[in-house]
């Protein structure tokens, strides 16, 4: 009887893409409301810096990441001394990596659904007797949620996908830190045919549903 | 509860030759702000309402300050408890009417903010709407809906920023009437911003006609508008309440009555006897005549006293207040038939119009 082959990076790859877009979701929100609602200095700056990683080579920008968060540099050292993490080399490196790939497929469809809402009715609703908050809760966040949930599974996908980044920061150390992706090409190199059809059948599979949600999130605009 | 409003604002919009300068004093009355396209009304508005922060100035509600640039005061918008409608009712599309209601309700008690709800839908007829989302609303209905939810939370004051220009005749006779109820119902001060004589003189009871961002004449609306060269005042309507009373005997008619004052007799109309409608009378469709006469083809005749003349700024034309029970017509007649007709102060007149030039409208026209 065939033995089936060991799933660890496909589950690996899924925790580290599910928490690398929940990073993506905290970090990503602000950010896109404030290039689409905010008004100061250097906006046009921090857009263009936040989709760079869309331009870069991935193993430029793994690179960058890994000469940032290594032990030889001020943060990573901070990291250690302070709060005794290390990112490079291990899967929490993974979940950074890979969010920076993918924060620019959030981004784009965030920031755009943002800027779709329009700005009277959310001063129609402070006028209603409601702060900042409720507001955002209320208004913005129930007319944006095409954008966004567009924004996550993109991300998700993204972050599922990603080789190059995480190569660089986290290594491919099997068991470890050695996602779907990278057990892909290794499969390969070894010829481990089965191992390499199925991850990619399931990582596929995946990111084809995910792609399925956007297009279906995105594209019926009959209900808001 | 003192609810007297006052603003004194200076400010200019950003990119703008325009520098507004008002001071604006109301009591529980209907302010109209009245003047062309670009002499700065929305923008007071939105500077009462906080959505622009007046270079300098106050705006005082009662005996609260809202702001005052010379003591820093600033209530946020959320504090200040300003109703204010749009030209674009800004409805929340993804809420139903029921919910857009309820929205500026927050914090309430369930009971009291059901009854709240209630009380104004039925204020702004939009009852039977509840269950309906604003994208299947007519242009009037929706801009109802505004009105009820402005009004759910008890503003201290109800700004309306030309919110029957994009409606229909019908949907803005509607709209004015629930207005002047709303007025009427709440005892709050409105301000409400036109460019139509036509609405100022329906709902106003003190008129700031500007240009240039300044306040140039105040008062009556029909006296600062009879003042106003350049104001046209043919096209002004005489709106009012109404309740159907019965269906004429030989069908092809429908008689009216208006609130607080004499029968009318329209075009047949498909209510049931008791229902409400709003009936327009154009001012330059109503004739008047000294004495009785007889063998006429108008249907309806109603005696009247002359309240007031107002000569026009033009000088060939007049708008003549007509009293019938509590209603008040204005009839717009040329100079020459004042003389004429021996037109002034208290004396006996009676108002013809024709059936057909009265236009019935109620909450559900779409």
């Amino acid at each position: 009887m065939p033995t089936l082959p060991d799933l660890t990076p496909f589950w690996l790859s899924l925790r580290v893409a599910s928490l690398a877009t929940l990073l993506i979701v905290v970090v990503g929100v602000p950010l896109a409301l404030m290039l689409a609602r905010g008004r100061f200095v250097g906006k046009g700056l921090l857009g263009g810096l936040l989709l760079l990683p869309l331009v870069l080579p991935p193993t430029v920008l793994g690179y960058g990441l890994l000469v940032l968060l290594s032990r030889r540099s001020p943060l990573g050292l901070w990291l250690e001394q302070t709060w005794g993490v290390q990112l490079v080399f291990n899967w929490v490196g993974a979940v950074i990596a890979s969010s920076v790939a993918a924060v620019p497929m959030f981004l784009i469809p965030a920031r755009s659904a943002f800027e779709s809402v329009d700005p009277a009715l959310e001063d129609a609703a402070r006028l209603l007797g409601r702060g900042e908050w409720s507001v955002f809760v209320s208004v913005t966040v129930p007319l944006a949620w095409r954008g966004l949930i567009a924004g996550v599974v993109l991300a998700f996908a993204r972050a599922l996908g990603d080789f190059g980044a995480t190569l660089m920061v986290a290594g491919d150390i099997p068991g470890r830190t050695q996602t779907a992706s990278l057990a892909i090409y290794d499969a390969v190199q070894v010829g481990d045919t089965p191992r390499a059809g199925l991850l990619t059948l399931l990582v596929a599979s995946i990111s084809i549903v995910a792609l399925l949600i956007a297009q279906r999130t995105t594209g019926d605009r009959s209900k808001p | 509860m003192n609810l007297a409003f006052e603003a004194n604002l200076s400010w200019s919009p950003p990119g703008s030759h325009l520098k507004i300068d008002v001071s604006l004093r109301l009591g529980a009355e209907c302010g109209i702000l009245f003047g062309a396209s670009g002499v700065g009304k929305s923008s007071i508005l939105r500077l009462i309402a906080g959505l622009e922060r007046p270079h300098q100035g106050r705006v005082r509600l009662g005996d609260e300050t809202l702001f005052d640039s010379t003591t820093g005061v600033d209530r946020p918008l959320r504090h200040r408890r300003i109703g204010l409608i749009f030209q674009d009712d800004l409805l929340f599309p993804h809420l139903d009417v029921a919910q857009n209601l309820r929205f500026g309700l927050k914090g309430w008690g369930r009971v009291e903010a059901d009854r709240r709800v209630a009380e104004v839908a039925d204020l702004c007829g939009v009852g039977p709407l509840m269950g309906r989302r604003p994208e299947t609303l007519s242009g009037g209905e929706r801009q109802r809906v505004g009105l009820a939810r402005a009004l759910a939370p008890r503003p201290r004051l109800l700004l309306c920023d030309e919110p029957v220009s994009a409606l229909d005749m019908a949907a803005r006779d509607v709209l004015i009437d629930r207005i002047r109820a709303v007025q009427r119902a709440e005892q709050i001060p409105v301000l409400y911003v036109t460019h139509s004589p036509s609405e100022a003189i329906s709902l106003g009871s003190r008129l700031f006609r500007l240009e240039g961002g300044k306040v140039i004449d105040e008062g009556p609306p029909l006296d600062v508008l009879a003042r106003a060269s350049g104001v046209a005042m043919e096209g002004v309507h005489n709106r009012f309440g109404a309740t159907v009373e019965s269906q004429g005997e030989k069908g092809g008619e429908t008689i009216l009555r208006l609130d607080g004052g004499p029968k009318l007799i329209v075009p047949s109309l498909d209510r049931p006897v008791g229902s409400s409608v709003v009936v327009r009378v154009r001012a330059d469709d109503i004739l008047l005549a000294r004495g009785s006469i007889s063998g006429l083809s108008a249907r309806n005749v109603l005696p009247g006293t002359v309240e007031r003349v107002i000569g026009s700024g033009s000088g060939s034309e007049a708008e003549v207040l007509v009293r019938t029970g509590e209603v008040a017509w204005i009839v717009s007649v040329v100079t020459p038939a004042i003389q004429a007709l021996g037109l002034c102060v208290g004396v006996s007149v009676e108002i013809i119009i024709k059936a057909r030039s009265c236009h019935v409208a109620a909450d559900d026209d779409r």
